[in-house]
This record gives structure tokens, sequence and C-alpha cells, in this order.
């Protein structure tokens, strides 16, 4: 396939985020949060007694807890929840094969470009519509290997005790106020268990997007990479736009077992009118690797940090992440890395675009604690201002409490130069060509990292967002 | 959630910071006799400091210094003003030995236990118009001058909790004026001796030099080691108008016992170079506030900052590079060196608003752990609302390079004389920047009997 | 060579955009199709700013003559457009475009010449590429490398070869396309052009140089002298020769 498309060609115009198609939820909850809701949520899905009183402990909690005031502006995020509806699911049962599929969903998807012979290029389709799976796949002969890729709901379920074992030990109910409500509401999401020694090539992938006017989404993901195991995963979203705000809050919860490999890559590029406030994070244990990708686009404000929290001797995490604000944006995002034990490594590169109006925020942490000798961390922040409006900040936190490590950080902020545009426009390129090869070129060093797919995709988004910078 | 029922802000938690010694009291006996301005000033700046609550770790700015932990108000009684004389013959070993190391200067300066004892000042620069000179005589001679620029524009109370305490109750300082085109060639020497225990000491600097004028300001506080805390305040306001060049340097080398609370803000107008140098080696909490203004355009700040920690010291370095103006340029360098259970914390921003374009501005932070227990925090901050800028920023925490060890010592040296030789290295970075006369010796003289303990 | 010619400058003064102080102050210049030229002049001449207002460096402003280029005023064209009609321009100081790999910025410039929805075909493009790397003598792994990103100065200006030989202009404009290289790189450079002019000879050069050494290996058929932004002496190749043995000052006092 060839990596140089117009847009055209792609098929890709604003139109095609922005359609809706028409479905019938078997269930809907009523509006706001409340315990009612949260007893109706677990009955419905018919839970054991100690979810349900995990889900009530956790809303307790959310009560308590104050909402923050550092980041984006939550100011009226408030008066937004009291007006969604924290569950909606739309069929009763799951869905196996793709036959099987409503055409209205499979409409959606074929909309948002995964046709069907992608079956064979990818390894299991989890993709998420409205608050649930109601598509699942999985290649065969990774059921023999014994992965386990289900709906968070059917891995309760089918696999109780390992279930039970780790869940909301990453991310405690109370780690903060968002991770509390999703305890609390957590509907849809993958459930993910790769066993000892098993090497995945093909990426698992998870498409989903919110749909329903005014529904919050709550998904949650829970991911045991067992010993010695390599596996990536993917999810990737894109939402229609409403005229009323909306609201996505996610929690990832992932356990790298000892000498395991996990990627987790995510492309968030939801309607401008969305609240994004995810807590992502993973445990990695002994000699073990976790690598964020990040990629925020869409949304009108993203809060979000993936955490590496290393655990074991010898672990490494990465966390790369490309964030683009366009005009009344916000994407506040970074990352954290705790050494918590001898000889960890980790990197953070992150990249921001802003124009417009559009703020992108580094916000991270790089904590060494006492005894971690013999760590390394590395950050690395570039910034890159399109026009005067826009804005850009950084704020990274560095704790140091162990004098055998090594620690840096550094971070630049520039503009697309009228020397390097004149440079390229001599060579014939229009200013927005020329615009959009610089910012490709900025986010290169991450985006080489993505599947080819996602490449492209972002490439296509990137030139349609130039489009309207310059002039 | 409950629901006020007056318009009034809540008082709960007010009134923080308010002691048996420290209370309204104090502020009125320290205004009386004064003109109705300052006496304004200081019961409006109380009134701020009332209302403002007492600053939390819950506060960013203060995240890493717990004030309920380090600072006991309650048990400090206010420091007051007295005639004193200032004879160099009886002056304690440690503030002869500092004075006696200052080599050239303009005039100096010697201000004990927050009184100004002692002035002087070269009598060609006095003809010239060049005003050096005690706070509270300032306050009878150059009115005027005071009233605008004391605790308005610089460091105004509603900065912040301390800055208004200090306007409150501020009982002497120091106030130097350079009038337009007037030249300093050697620098105004500053010591400040601080003797006394469990006393909270306010005092301030007030340093105006005009248009094209030029001087350098070395402003030095030492103190024996004490058993009993004191505070030490010291709220400094520098202004260089058009095309100035001012550089102003702090030396903190008080002994074992007090805390140091330095709160700083430089403003630079157009063309104008205001360069600033902290030095933290003494105290055992000292806390840094510096905000450093480009008001004009091409306006330039060098800010350079060097502390070296051992024991149980703890450094609190907040700077800000507030860009305001187009075309101008700033860089900050602050290393740290800390030994035994010494605790650095770095927390620096780089503001350039909306239309300071063409603005040149970089931070950098590094610091070298030289202990188990020692610990340094360090948070690089950048808000850029323009795009047409040059920002960078860096932030390093290392122990020292074992090849430079390595190297030093398969010369020949052993390791303690290696180490001290890397530390130096280090550290020196930012005295070179810098090298005003005394002060680089005096520095490095004082880091190397740290390291030798 | 024809008679109409392929640009044609008339009486040009121009400025640095921001400033008031005029650089060139008057400069009339014809080329006709398929001629070398080269102007030489000292440092500060003006003849870099008569290379960058050619292609439309948006940091200079024409403030009275016009340029004429096949037989149309270019003065409004924006850089891509003239970059599209044929003109190329050489750059003294390459930019870096870090991230970019070369082979992708010049698919990226080929496609923009396509016409409204036509569509590069890749595979001519990866074939013409390695053809013209072959021809330039350079290793196909140069096209992998970001645009100047950590290049060397010899490098830096091979690429600037290396792009005239795929884009294939018309007029290609060479701004002191020898400074900061060595003999060796010189000579490739030079090479490059030459080889590129056989092959074309229908394509016309402007080469801006400070020295005589870039013309002993690229023979113009004319020789032009700036000095304080005037052309203060046209001729043949004998021009640079006088120039080398006799150096600018006796044209400054000519000038004057």
């Amino acid at each position: 396939m060839p990596q140089n498309d117009t847009i055209q060609d792609l098929g890709l115009d604003e139109y095609q985020y922005h359609f809706i198609t028409e479905d019938e939820p078997v269930f809907r909850s009523g509006r706001g949060l409340n315990e009612k809701v949260v007893r109706e949520i677990s009955a419905q899905k018919d839970e054991p007694e100690w979810m349900l009183e995990f889900r009530l402990k956790a809303l307790e909690i959310y009560n308590a807890k104050p909402m923050p005031t550092w980041g984006g502006d939550l100011s009226n995020l408030e008066n937004v929840l009291d007006e969604i509806y924290f569950y909606v699911r739309p069929q009763e049962k799951m869905e196996r094969s793709w036959d099987d599929v409503p055409p209205n969903i499979k409409e959606t998807f074929e909309r948002l470009g995964i046709p069907e012979a992608e079956q064979k290029v990818l390894a299991g389709v989890g993709a998420q519509y409205e608050s649930e799976m109601v598509y699942h796949s999985l290649k065969k002969e990774w059921d023999e290997k014994g992965v386990i890729f289900d709906s968070i709901e059917d891995g309760l379920k089918n696999h109780p005790e390992l279930f039970r074992e780790h869940f909301g030990t990453v991310i405690p109910s109370a780690d903060n106020k968002f991770s509390a409500m999703n305890s609390a509401v957590w509907s849809g999401g993958s459930f993910v268990y790769i066993p000892k020694g098993v090497e995945l090539d093909t990426p698992l992938q998870a498409y989903f997007r919110v749909n329903q006017e005014q529904m919050g989404q709550f998904e949650r993901t829970l991911i045991i990479a067992d010993e010695g195991s390599k596996a990536h995963y993917i999810e990737g979203c894109t939402a229609p736009v409403y005229s009323t705000e909306s609201f996505h809050s996610g929690v990832i919860e992932i356990v790298v077992k000892p000498g395991a490999h996990f990627r987790y890559t995510t492309i968030q590029n939801w309607s401008n009118n969305m609240y994004n406030l995810v807590t992502q994070r993973a445990l990695v244990h002994e000699n073990a690797t976790m690598e964020w990708l990040d990629g925020n686009l869409g949304s009108k404000l993203t809060m979000k940090y993936p955490s590496c929290y290393l655990m074991g001797e010898g672990a490494h995490g990465s966390i790369l992440s490309i964030a683009y604000s366009g005009d009344g944006q916000h994407q506040d995002t970074g990352g954290k890395v705790i050494h918590a034990a001898p000889n960890t490594t980790s990197q953070i590169v992150s990249k921001s675009i802003s124009k417009g109006t559009g703020r992108s925020t580094y916000r991270g942490l790089c904590q060494v604690h006492e005894g971690a000798i013999n760590s390394k961390s590395n950050v690395e922040c570039d910034a890159l201002l399109i026009n005067d409006t826009s804005r850009t900040d950084t704020y990274p936190y560095i704790e140091i409490e162990e004098k055998k490590s090594n620690i840096g950080h550094e971070a630049t902020v520039s503009k697309v130069g009228d020397e390097q545009l004149f440079y390229l426009m001599s060579r014939g390129m229009d200013e927005a060509e020329a615009m959009a090869l610089i910012v490709r070129g900025f986010i290169e060093p991450i985006a080489k990292l993505l599947p080819l797919e996602y490449a492209v995709e972002l490439n296509r988004l990137i030139e349609l967002e130039m489009e309207g910078s310059v002039g | 959630m409950a629901q006020s029922t007056t318009l009034d802000e809540p008082i709960g938690g007010l009134m923080e910071g308010v002691t048996d010694s420290l209370n309204s009291d104090l502020v009125q006996s320290r205004a009386t006799g004064e003109p109705e301005w300052l006496r304004n000033r200081r019961l409006d700046a109380w009134a701020s400091y009332e209302r403002t609550p007492m600053p939390t770790t819950r506060l960013e700015e203060w995240r890493y210094t717990d004030l309920s932990r380090k600072l006991s108000l309650d048990a400090l009684t206010p420091m007051e003003w007295s005639e004193r004389a200032f004879d160099r013959e009886s002056a304690p070993a440690r503030m002869a030995e500092a004075m006696e190391a200052d080599h050239e200067s303009s005039g100096h300066v010697v201000e004990i236990d927050g009184t100004v004892a002692h002035v002087d000042l070269d009598a060609d620069l006095a003809a010239k118009g060049v005003v050096l000179t005690s706070l509270r005589s300032a306050v009878e001679d150059h009115p005027e001058l005071l009233e605008e620029y004391l605790a308005t524009r610089a460091l105004p109370a509603d900065r912040g909790k301390f800055q208004a305490l200090n306007a409150a109750l501020w009982t002497d300082g120091i106030f130097l004026h350079v009038p337009r085109g007037v030249r300093l060639e050697h620098p105004v020497r500053v010591t400040r001796w601080l003797s006394e225990e469990g006393k909270a000491l306010f005092s301030r600097t007030l340093i105006v030099a005009a248009e094209a004028s030029q001087v350098s300001y070395v402003d030095e506080i030492l103190s024996d080691d004490m058993e009993v805390q004191s505070l030490v305040s010291s709220a400094v306001e520098v202004f260089a108008g058009n095309g100035a060049q001012v550089q102003y340097v702090s030396l903190q080398r008080l002994g074992h016992g007090p805390f140091h609370l330095s709160q700083q803000r430089t403003i630079a107008g157009k063309d104008a170079t205001l360069d600033t140098l902290n030095v933290n080696m003494g105290a055992t909490t000292a806390r840094l506030d510096l905000n450093a203004q480009l008001l004009g355009s091409g306006a330039n700040s060098d800010m350079l900052g060097l502390c070296f920690g051992e024991g149980d010291q703890h450094f609190d370095h907040n700077t800000s590079q507030d860009h305001v103006a187009p075309h101008a340029y700033s860089d900050l360098l602050y290393k740290g060196a800390l030994d035994g259970r010494a605790r650095s914390v770095f927390r620096g921003i780089i503001k350039v608003h909306k239309g300071a374009q063409q603005t040149d501005a970089y931070q950098t932070n590094r610091n070298l752990l030289l202990s188990e227990e020692a610990r340094a925090d360090s948070l690089p901050n950048l808000e850029i609302e323009a795009d047409d800028v040059r920002c960078s920023h860096g932030a390093t925490v290392g122990q020292l390079d074992q090849d430079h060890l390595f190297y030093l010592m398969s010369r020949g040296l052993s390791r303690t004389e290696a180490e001290r030789l890397v530390v130096i290295g280090f550290l020196g970075e930012v005295l070179s920047k810098l090298p005003l006369g005394g002060v680089v010796e005096k520095i490095s003289r004082a880091v190397e009997a740290k390291l030798n303990v | 060579m024809s008679d109409t010619p392929i640009l044609s400058i008339r009486d040009v003064h121009a400025k640095v955009a921001d400033e008031d102080t005029e650089i060139l102050h008057g400069v009339d210049l014809e080329l006709g199709k398929g001629e070398i030229h080269a102007i030489m002049g000292p440092n500060g001449s003006g003849k870099s700013t008569l290379a960058k207002i050619l292609a439309g460096h948006p940091g200079y402003e024409v403030t009275a003559g016009s340029i004429t280029y096949k037989g149309e005023d270019i003065l409004e064209a924006e850089p891509d457009e003239r970059s599209k009609a044929g003109i190329f321009l050489a750059f003294q100081y390459p930019v870096e475009i870090p991230g970019v790999s070369i082979a992708n910025f010049l698919r990226t410039a080929l496609q923009s010449r396509e016409e409204e929805g036509g569509e590069l075909d890749l595979f001519d493009f990866q074939d013409e590429l390695l053809a013209r790397m072959e021809l330039l003598g350079m290793d196909a792994s140069f096209a992998e490398r970001p645009v100047n990103d950590g290049f060397s100065g010899g490098e830096k200006k091979r690429n600037e070869i290396l792009q005239m030989a795929m884009l294939r202009p018309e007029l290609a404009l060479m701004d002191e396309t020898d400074s900061g290289l060595d003999i060796d790189a010189l000579q490739v450079v030079a090479d490059g052009v030459n080889k590129l002019h056989q092959e074309n000879p229908d394509m016309t050069v402007l080469i801006i140089t400070h020295y005589q050494r870039l013309l002993n290996y690229l023979k113009p058929h004319f020789v032009h002298v700036m000095v304080k932004g005037k052309l203060v002496r046209s001729g043949g190749p004998e021009v640079a020769e006088e120039l080398e043995a006799r150096g600018y000052e006796e044209f400054k006092t000519v000038e004057a």
C-alpha cells in the first residue's frame, strides 16, 4: 500500500467521522451517577456479590474525593456528569462470528475502515461498540495456546480466580476520582491473558467508539502478561461529534510478569467535545518490559498519564507519546515512571503539536526510590507551535532519593521555521503540504513504531489538520 | 454541599500565622511615627497576611517544603530595631573573616540583627548622586522614591503570605539608588549578621538603578550555628532602568539552625541587563523565591544559582523567568551538590506571555548526589503562549562521574581529593559565569571547607 | 540558444522585507535558453539576494523593476508556483528537516507537480530516484537519511544537486554552491551539474559565486560582476580570469 496518499484517495473526509448509525439500546440507565445506577449495572451483568461490593465501595470513594484542581479545566464537568447515562448496553449477547454482527453495527465498522478482510490480518477483533463488546474473534491457534482475549464481563464470568487476583490491584479505586468513578460503573473493555512463554506476532486489536449522545463510557481493561510472554495490544477510537459535551473515563490495568514484554498502543481521536480522563498503569516485574505508545489527537480535554511502576530488578518502562491540540483542545498528557527496584531503566519521549488556540501540556513524574540503585531514566519533550495563539506547557516532576542513579530531562519548544517552509516551497510544495511534511518529520521517531495502518492514518489526520493552519 | 450564606470569603482557616508575638499590635508599633503612606502600606500588608492562608504542601509551590514541620512561627519573638554601632575590631570571627575577603568596593553596609549599623560610600559616587543608606533613613530622606518602589511594583504584599508579612513588619534594610548614567566600577558590598536565636527578623533591600547606570551588589548574610531556630526574612527588590546593567549576588552563609526566606523580584527595562547569583550554603532550611521579569524588549537576565547541602539541610528554590516583552533573553543555571541527608528542590518556570515573541529562554538544573541519603527534586517547567520563541530546559540528577574519578585517581589523587576536585569543578561552572572579585574565592573556600568536614 | 530569453530581469531594486536599506539598486540581466551564466561578486554585493528574490524568498521585497520568466511576470508568484514552473534554487545553506527522509521529501515534491487528482507512480519514482543517484555517483542508502539533518557541508550540496536532478528544472540557480566545499567535493558537485546540463542542454544555469574556482569546472558562457547591488561588468569567460588576476578592488572603484 502506498504511504503517500491524498485525502480523497483514502476517502477520509470529515463527514465520515461524524456519522451516526441508528440503533436501539437494550438497556439504558437513568441519567447521573448514584447507588441505584450502580446496583442496576451490576444486576444487569449478573455479577458476583464481591463485584457489587467493590462497585459500591468505589462509589463512596468517588463521592468523597474532590474534583482535581490541576491539569485541564474541569469546571463544567459536574454539569456534564449530571446529564450523562452511565450505562447503555446495545445487545444481549456477545457475538463470536462476523456473520452474526447486526448490519447497522457492521456498517459502522466498515465506515471506520475495518473491512471483513482485515480479520485475516488482525489477530482478534474486540470491538467496543458503546459500552460493551459486541463482536469478538480470536484466531484459532491462540485459543490453543491458551491466550484469553475476552470482554471484561466474560473475563469475570469465565476466569473468576485469575480475574479477582489482579482486578483493582494495579489501580486501586482510591487512586483518583476518576478511577473511583470507573470502578463504580465500569462496563465493557477487554480481559487479556497471555500465558507463560507465549509470543504473539500479530497485535491484539480493539476498535471502539462512543455512539450514544451524552453517554459516558467507562471501559475497563485488565491485561496479564505471564512470565516470558510477549504481545502487543492496540486500542484505537474515533467518536462522532455531538453538540453537548461527552465524557470518557477508562481504567487500564496491566501486569507484566517477570521476563515478559508488553506493548500497549492507543490512538485516541475522540470528537472535540469529549472529556477523556483515563488512568493507565502497568506493574512491571523483574526483567520485564512495558511500552506505552500513546497518540492523543482528539477530545476537548484529555488528561492521561500512562505509568510504569518498575517493581522488579531490571524492569524497563517506556512511554512514547504524540499529542496534537487544535483549536479549543487541551491535551494534558505525559507519563509516570516509578523506579522501585535496582537496575531499572525508563524512557519517556513526548512530542506535541499545538495549533490555533490549542494547548498541549506535558506533565510527567520520574521518581527514583531509595535503594533503586543504578536506575536510569531519560525524558525528552519536544513541542512544536504552529500559530501565535497556540500554547505549550511542560511540567516534569523529578524526585530522586538514590544517588546511584542517572536521571535526565530535556525539553525544547520550537516553531515551524520560515526558512524551512521556504525551502520546501521552493521545491514545489504548497504551504500546507510543507507544513504537514515538517510536522510528520517531527513526530516520525514515534510514528515509525506504529503499525503501518496506524501510521498512515496518523499522517492523513495531520495533513487534514494542517490544511487550515495557514493563510 | 454546604452553601455559604454570605458573599464574604469564608472565615475558617484564616488568621493563620498570627501568633502571640507576631500580631497586629506589633504592626501598629512598627508603624508608629512613620509617614502616613508607609503606615497604610504596613497595615494593608498585615491585612493581606491575615487573610492569606498559610502555604501547605498542597500548594504546588510548596509541594516539597512542609512549613508546618520546618518553621515554628509560634516560638519566635520579633527582632526589634535598636541603635547599634559597628566596630570592626570586635566583630565576630566569621563576620570579620568574610569582610576581610572582600576586595575593592564602591561602598559597604553592615547590618546587625536587622539594624543597619554602618554605611560608607565612595565620596566621588556620593557626589554623582549615588545613594546608599539604611531603609529607615531613606524613609526620611527619599520618601518619593520609596513610596514609588517599596513593596509596590516588585514585591507587593498580595504576592504571597510571606511577602505580606515582610512588608508589614520590616525593621530596616538597605536602599541603593544609582542615578542615570552613573557607573560603579566596584561592587557595593553588604554584610549582614545574625546573632540572636528564637527571633523573627524582617529586612528589605531596594535597588533602583536608573537608565544606563551600572552596578554590582553583593549581599552576604552570616551567623554562627544556633540551637534555636530564627527566621530571617529578606525581601529584595531590584529595578534596572532602560539600558542599565545590574548584578545582584546573594551569598547565604548562615550557620546551622536558622530558616532563611529570601524573596526576590528583579524587573528589567528595555535593553537592560539584570543578572542574579544566589548561593545557598548555610541555614537549616533556605527557601528562595525569585521572579525575574523581563519587562522591556531586549532585556537580558542571566540567573545563576548554586547550593551545597550537608547534614539535614533543606534548600528550596522557586524561580520564574517571566517574559512579558518581546526580544528578551533569559538563561538560568542552577546547580546543587548534596551530601549527608541534605535535600534540594528546584522548581523553575519559564513563562512566555502572549506577544512576547522572539523570546530566548533557557533553564538548566543539575544536581549531584554525594551520599545515599541525599535527595534532589527538580521541576523545570515551561509555559509558552507565543509561537516565535526559542526555549529549552533540562534537568539532571546523578552521582559523581566514575570515569572522572578514575581518571584523577589514576593520576595519583586520593578518592577524597578526586571527589573534591570534581565537585568544585561542577559548582565552579556557575561561578565562572559571574566572576565578581571576592565572590568566587569566598564560595570556593566555603565549598572546600564543607567537603573537608 | 534562443532569441526570447527564458529569464529577463529589468531594473530590479530589492530590500530586506522588514528593513528600509536597499540591497539591489537596479539590476538588468537576460538569460537565454540553455545558457550558463555566472554572477561573481564580493561578500555583501547582493548576489545571493538576487538568487533569493528569483525563487521568491518571503524575507525580501522587490520594490521596483520587473522579472519575467518565460514571458510571464513572476513577481507575485509563490515559491511553490515558481518551482512548479521550472525554477530551481540550490541553497547556499540547505535547511534541515528532521524526521523526513530524502526519498519521502522528493516524492512529496514530485507528487505536488502532478495534475489535480494525478497520482505519482511509486515504482517509477523509485526507479528514477535510483537512476539519478547512480548518475551522480551516490549510494542508494543516502535517500533514506533525513533531509540535511546531520549532513556534512558536502553532503548537503550533493543533496541539492540530487533534488535538481529529480525535479528537472528549466532554470537552475546555484547560490554559492561552492561555499564550504573542499576541492574534491566541489568537483563532484560540478560534475553533477555538468551531467545534468549535457543531458538537457536547454536547461539554463545561473551560478552565483564569490570565487573563480567553481568556474574551472563549470564553464559559463557569460560572466557578470556584481558590486554594491549593481552589475558593473558583463562579458565572456575572460571576465572571470580578469577577476582572478586583479581582484574585486578595481571594479569597486570603477563602479564608484
